[in-house]
């Protein structure tokens, strides 16, 4: 498919049949090094779901994988131009009618914007959200955090705090994190976004997964639900929200052998779906 | 500053085409860069041996549309078990390369898109892989890019690394702390343990000759020299990896004749280069292998044809 004149490479899973009513999955990949830590996870996912009757379609975002574009001019706006492209191209072409929106990490954010409440499109079926980035400056820093611990792994000792590494992003325009260029303009446009905000007077139900070795919610995790689950200011529905504890260490923060992938995660993410069709 | 697409790059990826190959182990997914029909045929499909299929920062996306647009066909490709391909996930051993995937990979492009000459690219288990070409009959494959790749077992390569140190080394090691926290990680522990026995038990470096070189590399690098084809081995001198390299330059390089010895460079950069976990680094090995392999080129492009063309 191409977006603004540029192409961009996405993989239709076509369907068992039986289930002509079940929604499309649209996939919305990590950023980063997780983009690729995690896609063999999405694959497996992505099989498991057509199995029980759901087109998937995953795409990769400008400047992102086997699409064409420039990782310097990916943000915000333009992650959200292309899962809207996406959710269209994978209707059009399954011939379905409403939308599962599956994002992963900080692609959970991308997909809330790009079909939540505020989208105006109205063919949400539903939200999976794979440990999604809740706020992205907590995402960042995480990112900062892994780059130093990766030193220290390796034995270094770390050359600076991970404030050090933002003033520095902040003054050189990008940094180097694991062979990816941070941008400044990418953490720029995600300012003042949150999950939280993007879900707002969401209707559709939504599956939290949290992918952590602990036995509760985090504390972000469980502000979320919480936010979700309070009455709508209008009054009305609201959303049906499922958590699902993915008890494991998050091996996709770093490239892996063989890739990281979860069973359980596949597991918990098709069994909702099929409750949901 | 991160790669920016010409129009022609852009132009080749818009041409990328998605390519099923069927294998032993299940159908392998692979996207074919056809050439630039503009540009002077180079006459050659260079097959990119990567993982996942982009690579950290999209180096090989790059790499692909670069030489098409200079002529070249490319491809990259997911092995069973991994991105999109089908097939039983696995830890992959650089010593038991997916020859099976490489030879289906080459057969695929040589039945549908007529592609009789290849050159080969890759790094650590990629690379290993790609060299297994060679052992393919009638293989086509005329210059290999091979970077950082361990030539031993991998319990092997854990004690010739650790044959590097010493008494002095392990006390600079024990009084940085951050090693210490990095203990947490098994495989560091196990790694202690190893470097710990082997500086204990000390004795002259090399003499214990319990380092050999993996058999499948003898195999596969046997191989190479017969087939004839060129070959550019990259290391960096800081590279785990490279030790084994070492053992190999002091055993197998030099009982080749001169005239096999002159169709391999060897190179050894500061650093690490396994990994390609910093983008200049990225940009180096990217700019060398481009370079090295548009050598290949009948018309080479001036910048990058000063070393001459492959004899």
């Amino acid at each position: 498919m191409e977006v603004e004149g540029s192409p961009l490479y996405a993989v239709l899973h076509d369907a068992v049949p039986g289930r002509p009513e079940a929604p499309v999955i649209v996939h919305v990949h990590a950023l980063g090094v997780e983009q690729i830590t995690l896609y063999r996870q999405e694959v497996l996912a992505a099989r498991g779901a057509t199995a029980l009757g759901f087109p998937v379609l995953r795409y990769h975002a400008r400047g992102h994988g086997d699409s064409a574009g420039s990782s310097a001019d990916v943000t915000l706006s333009s992650l959200v131009t292309d899962a809207r492209a996406a959710a269209d191209e994978a209707k059009r072409r399954s011939g379905r009618a409403r939308v599962v929106w599956l994002g992963v990490r900080l692609g959970a954010l991308v997909a809330a914007i790009a079909g939540g409440p505020s989208s105006g499109r109205g063919d949400a079926a539903g939200f999976v959200l794979w440990e999604p980035a809740a706020k992205p400056a907590d995402f960042f820093r995480q990112q900062l955090r892994t780059l130093l611990f990766s030193r220290v792994a390796g034995g270094l000792k770390p050359d600076a705090t991970v404030d050090q590494l933002l003033v520095r992003l902040e003054q050189e325009g990008s940094l180097d994190v694991l062979g990816y260029s941070l941008q400044r303009s990418l953490v720029r446009s995600f300012d003042g976004a949150s999950l939280e905000a993007a879900l707002a007077g969401c209707r559709a139900p939504v599956l939290l997964a949290q992918i952590e070795a602990r036995a509760r919610l985090a504390p972000a995790h469980a502000a979320l639900v919480g936010s979700l689950n309070a009455p709508p200011a209008a009054g009305g529905e609201r959303a049906t929200v499922s958590t699902a504890l993915v008890r494991e260490e998050p091996g996709y923060q770093l490239m892996s052998n063989p890739a990281w992938s979860s069973d359980d995660l596949t597991r918990v993410t098709t069994e909702w779906l099929d409750a949901l069709a | 500053m991160p790669w920016r697409e010409t129009a022609a790059e852009l132009d080749r990826a818009g041409a990328e085409q998605a390519v099923k190959v069927p294998s032993p182990t299940g159908t392998l997914f692979g996207i074919h860069t056809p050439p630039d029909p503009t540009a002077p045929a180079a006459g050659y499909c260079v097959v990119l041996f990567t993982r996942p299929r982009a690579h950290r920062n999209r180096m090989w996306v790059e790499g692909a549309r670069r030489l098409a647009a200079r002529g070249f066909g490319a491809f990259r490709f997911d092995y069973h078990g991994t991105g999109d391909s089908e097939g039983p996930t696995s830890f992959l051993n650089p010593n038991q390369p997916y020859r099976d995937d490489a030879e289906a990979v080459l057969a695929a492009l040589r039945a549908r898109f007529g592609y009789q000459r290849f050159l080969v690219v890759g790094a650590c288990f990629d690379a290993r892989t790609a060299l297994s070409t060679l052992a393919v009959k009638r293989s086509g494959v005329e210059g290999m890019v091979f970077f950082a790749a361990p030539l031993m077992e991998l319990d092997t390569l854990v004690k010739a690394h650790a044959d590097r140190k010493d008494w002095r080394h392990l006390l600079r090691a024990l009084g940085n702390h951050e090693n210490w926290r990095a203990l947490v990680n098994r495989e560091r522990w196990r790694y202690m343990a190893t470097v710990l026995g082997r500086v204990a038990r000390g004795g002259k470096r090399g003499a214990r000759q319990d380092t050999p070189l993996a058999d499948s590399f003898v195999e596969h690098f046997g191989a190479l020299v017969a087939s004839g084809a060129r070959a550019l081995f990259v290391y960096g001198e800081s590279d785990a990896e490279y030790v084994s390299f070492q053992v190999a330059m002091q055993t197998v390089f030099p009982r080749l004749a001169p005239a096999e010895r002159a169709r391999f460079e060897v190179e050894v950069w500061p650093g690490d280069v396994h990994g390609f976990v910093n983008i200049p680094l990225q940009r180096r090995a990217l700019e060398h292998t481009l370079g090295w392999l548009e050598r290949f080129h009948p018309q080479p492009h001036t910048r990058v044809g000063a070393n001459g063309p492959p004899q």
